[in-house]
């Protein structure tokens, strides 16, 4: 730290003309310049375009083409939103799920890349590689295979189940035959398909990272460890998680962003937006500003809540984590 | 200098970007009164069929009007509301569009179609068009939409399976229920009857037969009849088909009218809800059905056929259109007398004339026999844009069926949880 805020002083003290400093100064950000423009027309503009709709009354597609008045109801949107018990379903949803999904996610993309750490060449390319292909499949088309595995007449799971031994069967869940089983009824059932789906689709970038992370530790730590007579779990705790914290802790913030806006997995699995107990705020945003009849002030004011916990989320976590590190 | 010079590149990349961004917003609006073109919106994935018979209407049309093209455009059903709000945003429409029955109000809500009213009082042919499909094209006395073709849902069957059980196309429900259930213990691994318990219109059929209604307009205020008893012995009637009787299993309770309608077509059920127009895809599914199959409308409890909902397609013309009168001269040769039989007549729909339909015409057809009765009797979701809110956004009446079918609520819970949301989106200013 001192030596940062030592910098300037110093490089000023040493009266350098000023004329040229200033010029090399500004070329990297007229090299940023292209990308800034870029950003700030497709992200900012648009970001800044939601948070402002979002105090107004917006039912009608003519308001967005700016041929009809843009009535300003101040925070009318927000009160709106967070008066409403259904809000409270939709809250409670988005971060049960965000908990559990970003829990589960970490602790299989952990165990994988430890795994694959300790496989050998060929074997370890091999895993790797399988692994991947989840990574790589499109959330979309991913979802649908999922869907029409767990089909009530001919899908996979229905097949699985239905070929358990009929006492087993009955004895575990209750029924033998499963055939016309709804998976999706029961908003519990609902949310597990829709975890599973998730985590099998983000533990693959988590458990690279994680292998990119222990492939940049000496393994003279680990065996030091080892032969001290340390086991697998204290290893782990004691030497990888301290060395691979800031690895963990971006994963972590990465992680809860993703499972805190899961939009397609869910709407694919839910068959659109009709499966309101099941709804999580993304989807909720989107239900409100696109299903007729729009209410586009609504839904952005809802966009924006979403941004605000996230934010919020994120910033204590990131918080907790600089902090830890200047501690050690 | 020299550091400008090697900048040069960046700054006209730059700057051209922006160009480029800022031309986006910019054009249009430039081709006022050009009626060398007529952009038509059709629904659907267009058949064959469909494509001849609007190439013929385009022949017609153009014996007047020989200077203009006709382009249709075909959108599928589901993604018709994001095309609509598209246009709508970005001021690019068609002239003329058809759109689901169930829809115009809404959209004539969103100032997207324009008042043909005047037009439609103009127009003879106008007059014998069914009341009921014109009244559900208007929004506060105004017409946005004018009836293109009708539809009504019937029962569809298996004749095999019905003569191998010994029993007759029910026309009642204890019949229905005792039909499905003998079909079904006679063909095991088979649902006596295809119940899409996520759809709203064929329940409808049960709700009106049971004497209920959906909501009546008392004063200012709509009134939900969901907590009547009349209302709840039909809610009961339509879950306990699954939870009592097992006539379709509990998997019914998130089916639309398609999955319904698929198990009808791949011979896993012996009854399935569906409207004439969807003989053709259940056909495609399984070209050998139509040896075994038949219609009997939707009985009412009492042995009276019960009222059907009156669905169908209208076409309107689009309020931001500069070629109002052109698009009007499509709509009058598109929905010519003898243009609809046609055209109805090869999707399987009927014309929305009633002199049209009244007559004998369907009594000796096989499936479309129980549809022409169907729409002796039919009946109309409330005339009022915030419909839509209830039907398609909160989907009140179907959270409310899969809520009994799924377990979740008892049938009066139901009843009155969702008459109340009704009453609360219906009345919302």
């Amino acid at each position: 730290m001192t030596t940062l805020t030592q910098a300037p002083e110093t490089s000023a003290a040493r009266e350098t003309p000023a004329r040229r400093r200033r010029r090399v100064d500004r070329l990297p950000y007229l090299l940023l310049l292209p990308c800034l423009v870029i950003i700030g027309v497709l992200l900012l503009w648009p970001l800044g375009q939601v948070v402002a709709m979002s105090f107004f009354r917006l039912n009608n597609v003519r308001q967005l083409r700016g041929d009809r008045e843009w009535p300003w109801v101040g925070f009318g949107n927000y009160a709106e939103i967070l008066g409403d018990p259904f809000f409270l379903t939709v809250l409670r949803n988005t971060v049960l799920f965000a908990v559990a999904n970003v829990a589960l996610t970490m602790i299989l993309g952990t165990l994988v890349g430890l795994l694959l750490n300790r496989l050998g060449k060929r074997m370890a390319t091999f895993v790797a590689s399988c692994v991947m292909l989840a990574w790589a499949t499109p959330a979309l088309t991913g979802t649908i295979v999922w869907k029409w595995m767990f089909d009530d007449t001919s899908g996979l799971v229905t097949w699985l189940f239905n070929a358990l031994p009929d006492g087993l069967s009955n004895a575990l869940f209750g029924r033998a035959d499963w055939t016309g089983y709804g998976w999706f009824n029961s908003p519990l059932l609902f949310f597990a398909i829709l975890t599973l789906v998730v985590v099998w689709h983000s533990f693959p970038f988590i458990a690279v990272s994680v292998l990119a992370g222990l492939k940049s530790v000496p393994s003279e730590l680990h065996e030091a460890a080892r032969v001290d007579g340390a086991g697998p779990w204290k290893v782990f705790w004691k030497v990888t998680f301290p060395l691979l914290r800031p690895v963990f802790g971006i994963l972590v913030v990465l992680s809860t962003i993703w499972d805190f806006k899961v939009f397609t997995q869910q709407f694919v699995l839910a068959g659109g937006t009709q499966d309101r107990p099941t709804f999580m705020l993304s989807i909720y945003s989107y239900a409100e500003a696109f299903s007729p009849p729009p209410k586009y002030g609504l839904g952005a004011a809802i966009a924006v809540v979403l941004t605000l916990i996230l934010l919020l989320v994120t910033g204590i976590y990131v918080r907790m984590v600089l902090k830890q590190e200047e501690e050690s | 200098m020299n550091r400008w010079k090697r900048l040069a590149p960046v700054t006209a990349v730059v700057a051209s970007a922006a160009m480029v961004l800022a031309g986006c917003g910019g054009s249009g609006d430039d081709e006022a009164a050009d009626n060398s073109k007529l952009t038509v919106w059709m629904m659907g994935e267009g058949s064959e069929a469909q494509t001849a018979f609007l190439d013929g209407v385009e022949t017609e049309f153009k014996k007047k009007h020989p200077d203009t093209d006709v382009v249709v455009q075909y959108i599928p059903w589901l993604e018709a509301p994001k095309k609509f709000q598209a246009a709508l945003a970005g001021g690019e429409g068609p002239d003329v569009t058809e759109l689901g029955n169930t829809e115009t109000q809404g959209w004539a809500d969103q100032e997207a179609l324009a008042d043909v009213t005047s037009k439609f009082g103009a127009w003879p042919e106008g007059k014998d068009i069914l009341p009921d499909l014109v009244k559900n094209a208007q929004l506060d006395g105004k017409q946005y939409g004018v009836p293109w073709y009708a539809g009504v849902r019937a029962l569809y069957y298996r004749t095999d399976w019905f003569a191998e059980a010994g029993v007759k196309p029910p026309t009642n429900w204890d019949e229905l229920v005792a039909a499905a259930k003998a079909v079904q213990a006679k063909k095991p691994g088979t649902y006596g009857i295809a119940l899409p318990g996520n759809s709203e219109l064929p329940f409808y059929s049960f709700l009106w037969g049971a004497g209920g209604e959906i909501a009546t307009k008392q004063g200012d205020t709509w009134k939900s009849g969901y907590n009547t008893p009349e209302a709840q012995k039909a809610v009961k009637f339509w879950t306990e088909l699954v939870t009592v009787h097992k006539v379709a299993p509990p998997a019914a309770a998130g089916w639309n009218e398609i999955d319904a309608r698929t198990q009808f077509a791949t011979g896993k059920a012996a009854m399935a809800f569906a409207g004439s127009w969807q003989g053709g895809a259940i056909k495609k599914d399984n070209p050998e059905i139509e040896k075994v199959w038949g219609t009997f409308p939707i009985p009412g409890p009492d042995g009276k056929p019960a009222p059907a909902f009156a669905g169908g397609s209208d076409i309107a013309l689009w309020k931001d259109s500069k070629k109002q009168d052109l698009a009007w001269d499509y709509l009058t040769v598109l929905l010519s007398k003898q243009k609809d039989k046609e055209f109805a007549s090869s999707l399987g729909f009927f014309p929305v004339y009633s002199d049209l339909v009244s007559g004998g015409e369907y009594a000796n057809d096989k499936i479309m026999a129980a549809f022409a009765t169907a729409l002796q009797n039919t009946k109309l979701t409330p005339l009022t844009p915030k419909w839509v809110e209830v039907s398609r956004t909160k989907t009140v009446t179907q959270a409310m069926n899969s809520s009994v079918i799924k377990g979740q609520k008892t049938v009066d819970k139901a009843t009155a949880d969702a008459a109340a949301e009704m009453e609360s989106i219906l009345n919302a200013k």
